[in-house]
C-alpha cells in the first residue's frame, strides 16, 4: 500500500477533490452503518447488561444474564450444539450438492436453461409454503415418504418428529433450496479457461484429473465466496424451527436465532435474549475468523505472489 | 449480525415509541389548546362542560377490517350514552404482545384492551393492570366463576370468551366400527380405559386388523381410534384428572413432579407407543383437529371449543359427520377453561368508564358474529342457565345438534369439572410450558420416559416457574 501511496499524495488537486467527492458520497452509506448497524449493536451490549421486560425500566444487572445462560439455562448447550450440527450438514451437503449440479449444468445438454431455472426456483419460493410443503413429506403417520417406505415393507421414519433425524431432516431441505450457489457456482465455472482444459486433454488427463487439477483450483474463491455466505445463512438458521418444528422435538431443534427470537418475543425477557444474541455473535465471529485465517492456504490465485 | 440487527430494530422501535410519547403529549396539549384559536372567543366554557366526552382507547388483536367492525359496534355504544367515547385500535395478532409492550415502554397503552392468555398474571405481577373485580356488581349476570383472572386475591380481568376442551368424533368411523359413540353427558363420562378400549376397536390396520389381534401391524394402521392433544397445557387435564397438577391451587408449588403427574403424561405417551391406538404427535403444532378428525385419519380427538367455529363448521358443510363428547378421565372428572382476557391498564386515567365500556362490550350480542358462528362461548352465566338463551346461541347449522352441544359444552362447561387453565392464578406459564414440551419430546416417541424426562429436568421447571430461569 505504502508504494502506492506515496506518490498518490503527490498528485493533483484534482485528485485530492476527487477524494473529497469521495467521502461526500460515502457519508451516506457511513450513517447507515453507525445507526442501523453498529449503535443498535452497542445497545443490544447495553440492553444486555439489564433484566429489561420492556414493560419495567431496566435495571443494570452487570453480568448475570451471562452467568445465568451459562450455568442454568436450559437450552442454550443444546441450541448452540443443534445450529453447529445443522449448520455444518447443510453447507456441507448444499456446496457439494451445488457445485456439482452447476458442473451438469455447465455442460452443453439440451433444454439447459430449463434445467438451470428448475433449480434456481426452490430459492425463491415463499419460505413457508416451502415449510409447509415439507412438511407433508415429513409428516410421521401419513407423511408421503413414510408411504412409499409402507409400500416397499419397510418401517416407518419419524422424520422431523424424531429428535434424531429432525436436524438431518431440515438439512436436506436446506439442501434443496440451495438454488443460489448453483447460480455463483456457475458463473464461476464459466470463467475457468478452457485453454487448461484443453491442454491438458491433449496431454491425456481424464475427466476426474482435469477437475481435481484445473476446475477445483480455479474455483477457489468462488468455493471460498459461497462457504462463507452459506455458513452465514446457515448459522443463523431460524425459518425451519418457526414454521416447522418450534424447536422440536425436545431441543433438537432449537436453533440459536430461535432461541433469542423466543426469549425477546414470545417470554419478552429482552435483557437476557439480548445476551444471547451477543453470544450467537461471538460464534458467528469466530466461524467467519477461523475460515479466513485458513484461506490463503487452499485458494489459489492466479497471481500466485500471495503465498 | 443479523440478529443483532432485528434486536437493534426493536431497540430502535423502542426509541421511536418514547418519541412518539413526546408527540403524543404535545398532540394532547394541542388538542387542549385548540378551542382558544376557534370559537373560543365566543365560548370559552365550552371546553369544561358537562357534555364533553372522556376519550378511552380499547386495543384489540386483528385485522383493520376487524377492527373496523369493532368500531361500528364501539359507535353504537358511543351513541347510546353522552359521557364516554370509545376508540378503538386493531393491532395484528403477531404483534400484539410486541406492540403492548412497547406502548407500555412509552407510557402510551390505550386504556383497556384484550390481552393474551399468558400475559395477564405477568403484567399484573408488573402492576400494569387494574383490578376489576368491582365491574359485575349489582348485575344481574356475572362471568363464569371460572372465567376470572385472580392474581393475589384481586380479580384482574374476566376472559373476553369462554373455551373448554372436549372430545371431538367422527360419528360415521363409529358406526362403521358398531362402537356406541362417546357420551356427551358428564356422569356418563368414559375411563381411561373404557377409551382406549374404544379407542383400539377403531383403530385399524391395512389388513383390517386391530391392536391387540394377532397379526396386528403397528407399522401400517389405516385408521387410528384416537388423539389426545399433547401441547403442554393441555396436558395439564390429564395430570389433574389423575389426581396429580402442574402446580397446586393457588399455583405457588409445582406439582408435576408427582406420580400421579408423570404418569397421567405417561398414559398419554402410551396410547402411541403401547396401545397403539393413536398417531404420533410432538406436541408443538396448534392443529391438531386439522390433523386428526378432520384430516379423516382418525376417530375421536381431544381439543378446544374454538375449533367448532374455526375449522369443523367449515368440513362439516364439505360432509364431516362429527360430533361432541365430554373428555374421558383417570381418577377426576375434569376439563380445562380458557380465555384471552380484556383488562383496564393501570396507566389509564379513565378506569370507571374503562369498566363501563367493557362490561356493555362484553355482553355477547356484541360479540355474536364469533359466539354464532362457535369460535367463542358466552362468559355470562344467564347464557348456560337459561334455556332460550342458550337455545339462541346453539341452535344454528355451525353447530353440532343441540342436546348433544348443550349436555357435552353447555352443560360441561358449568360443571365442577371445568377448572380454569393455569394462566388462570398463576404467573409464567410460557416459560413452563415451552421448557415442558421441550422435556417431553423424546417422550412421545419412547426414547425416554415421563418420569426420567421430568425428575432430570425437575428443579429446571420449578426455575421456570419462578421465574427465575
Amino acid at each position: 500500500m505504502e508504494t502506492i501511496g506515496k506518490p498518490l499524495k503527490r498528485r493533483s488537486r484534482i485528485h485530492s477533490s476527487e477524494q473529497r467527492v469521495a467521502y461526500i458520497c460515502l457519508i451516506p452509506a457511513f450513517l447507515g452503518l453507525i445507526f442501523l448497524t453498529y449503535a443498535p449493536l452497542v445497545g443490544v451490549l447495553g440492553i444486555s447488561l439489564t433484566n429489561w421486560t420492556g414493560l419495567k425500566s431496566p435495571e443494570f444487572v452487570g453480568f448475570d444474564n451471562y452467568v445465568k445462560l451459562f450455568t442454568t439455562d436450559p437450552y442454550i448447550k443444546d441450541s448452540i450444539i443443534a445450529t453447529i450440527y445443522f449448520a455444518f450438514l447443510s453447507v456441507a451437503g448444499s456446496m457439494i450438492y451445488s457445485l456439482f449440479i452447476a458442473m451438469l449444468l455447465n455442460r452443453k445438454i439440451p433444454a439447459r436453461g430449463f434445467f438451470r431455472a428448475v433449480f434456481y426456483v426452490p430459492f425463491v419460493l415463499p419460505a413457508v409454503a416451502i415449510y409447509v410443503g415439507w412438511s407433508w413429506l415429513y409428516e410421521a403417520n401419513f407423511g408421503f415418504f413414510n408411504y412409499l417406505l409402507s409400500e416397499v415393507g419397510l418401517n416407518k421414519i419419524l422424520f422431523i418428529a424424531d429428535s434424531r433425524y429432525v436436524v438431518p431432516s431440515l438439512s436436506l431441505i436446506a439442501v434443496w433450496l440451495a438454488g443460489n450457489l448453483i447460480v455463483i457456482f456457475l458463473a464461476g465455472l464459466q470463467n475457468v479457461p478452457s485453454v487448461y482444459h484443453e491442454a491438458a486433454e491433449m496431454d491425456g488427463a481424464n475427466g476426474w484429473k482435469r477437475f481435481r487439477h484445473i476446475t477445483l483450483p480455479c474455483m477457489t474463491p468462488i468455493i471460498f465466496y459461497n462457504l462463507l455466505m452459506s455458513l452465514i445463512a446457515n448459522l443463523q438458521v431460524v425459518t425451519p424451527a418457526l414454521a416447522l418444528t418450534n424447536g422440536g422435538p425436545g431441543n433438537s431443534s432449537r436453533f440459536m436465532t430461535y432461541l433469542m427470537y423466543d426469549q425477546a418475543f414470545v417470554n419478552y425477557k429482552l435483557g437476557y435474549a439480548c445476551a444471547t444474541t451477543f453470544i450467537i455473535f461471538a460464534i458467528l465471529a469466530a466461524f467467519t475468523a477461523v475460515l479466513f485465517k485458513t484461506s490463503n492456504r487452499w485458494i489459489f490465485s492466479e497471481g500466485g505472489d500471495d503465498k | 449480525m443479523k440478529a443483532g440487527k432485528r434486536l437493534g430494530g426493536v431497540l430502535l422501535a423502542a426509541v421511536l415509541a418514547i418519541g412518539a410519547a413526546g408527540c403524543g403529549n404535545s398532540e394532547n396539549n394541542e388538542k387542549s389548546a385548540a378551542p382558544t384559536g376557534g370559537e373560543s372567543s365566543k365560548a370559552p366554557e365550552n371546553t369544561s362542560s358537562p357534555t364533553k366526552k372522556v376519550k378511552i382507547t380499547y386495543s384489540m388483536w386483528g385485522s383493520a377490517e376487524e377492527g373496523n367492525t369493532t368500531q361500528a359496534v364501539a359507535d353504537k355504544f358511543n351513541a347510546s350514552q353522552d359521557r364516554i367515547e370509545v376508540e378503538v385500535m386493531a393491532i395484528p395478532w403477531e404483534n400484539y404482545m410486541t406492540k403492548l409492550n412497547t406502548l407500555a415502554t412509552a407510557n402510551q397503552l390505550p386504556d383497556t384492551g384484550m390481552l393474551r392468555e399468558d400475559g395477564v398474571i405477568q403484567w399484573s405481577s408488573q402492576g400494569m393492570l387494574n383490578d376489576v373485580g368491582s365491574m359485575y356488581e349489582g348485575s344481574d349476570s356475572k362471568p363464569l366463576d371460572s372465567l376470572a383472572y385472580k392474581y393475589q386475591g384481586k380479580t384482574v380481568a374476566y376472559a373476553a370468551a369462554n373455551e373448554i376442551l372436549l372430545l371431538y368424533y367422527n360419528k360415521d368411523m363409529f358406526d362403521k366400527a358398531g362402537v356406541p359413540y362417546p357420551p356427551s353427558a358428564l356422569d356418563q363420562a368414559w375411563t381411561w380405559d373404557e377409551f382406549v378400549a374404544a379407542a383400539k376397536k377403531l383403530t385399524i390396520d391395512k389388513n383390517g386388523k386391530h391392536p391387540g389381534e394377532d397379526g396386528f401391524d403397528s407399522q401400517s394402521i389405516v385408521q387410528y381410534g384416537a388423539s389426545v392433544e399433547n401441547l403442554p397445557w393441555q396436558l395439564e387435564t390429564w395430570a389433574i384428572s389423575n389426581g396429580g397438577g402442574f402446580y397446586n391451587n393457588d399455583g405457588t408449588e409445582v406439582r408435576i413432579g408427582e406420580n400421579a403427574s408423570v404418569e397421567a403424561i405417561q398414559k398419554v405417551a402410551d396410547l402411541y407407543l403401547k396401545d397403539h391406538v393413536a398417531p404420533l404427535s410432538v406436541g408443538q403444532t396448534d392443529d391438531g383437529i386439522q390433523r386428526t378428525v378432520i384430516a379423516g385419519t382418525v376417530a375421536m380427538a381431544t381439543n378446544g371449543q374454538w375449533n367448532v367455529g374455526t375449522s369443523l363448521n367449515t368440513a362439516k358443510e364439505q360432509g364431516l359427520n362429527y360430533g361432541v363428547a365430554v373428555l374421558p378421565y383417570m381418577n377426576e372428572k375434569v376439563t380445562l377453561n380458557t380465555g384471552g382476557a380484556n383488562v383496564v391498564f393501570s396507566q389509564t386515567k379513565h378506569p370507571e368508564e374503562a369498566m363501563e365500556w367493557l362490561k356493555w362490550y362484553t355482553s355477547e350480542e356484541n360479540n355474536w358474529g364469533l359466539i354464532s358462528s362457535g369460535i367463542w362461548m358466552p362468559v355470562l352465566e344467564k347464557w348456560y342457565t337459561d334455556e332460550t338463551l342458550t337455545r339462541k346461541w346453539v341452535e344454528n347449522p355451525n353447530f353440532p345438534p343441540y342436546d348433544e352441544y348443550k349436555s357435552a359444552v353447555v352443560d360441561y362447561a358449568q360443571s365442577s369439572a371445568a377448572r380454569p387453565a393455569s394462566w388462570f392464578y398463576t404467573n409464567h406459564t410460557t416459560e413452563f410450558n415451552t421448557l415442558l414440551g421441550s422435556i417431553l419430546g423424546d417422550v412421545w416417541t419412547g426414547k425416554t420416559t415421563a418420569a426420567d424426562a421430568i425428575s432430570k429436568n425437575l428443579e429446571a421447571l420449578k426455575a421456570a416457574h419462578s421465574g427465575s430461569q
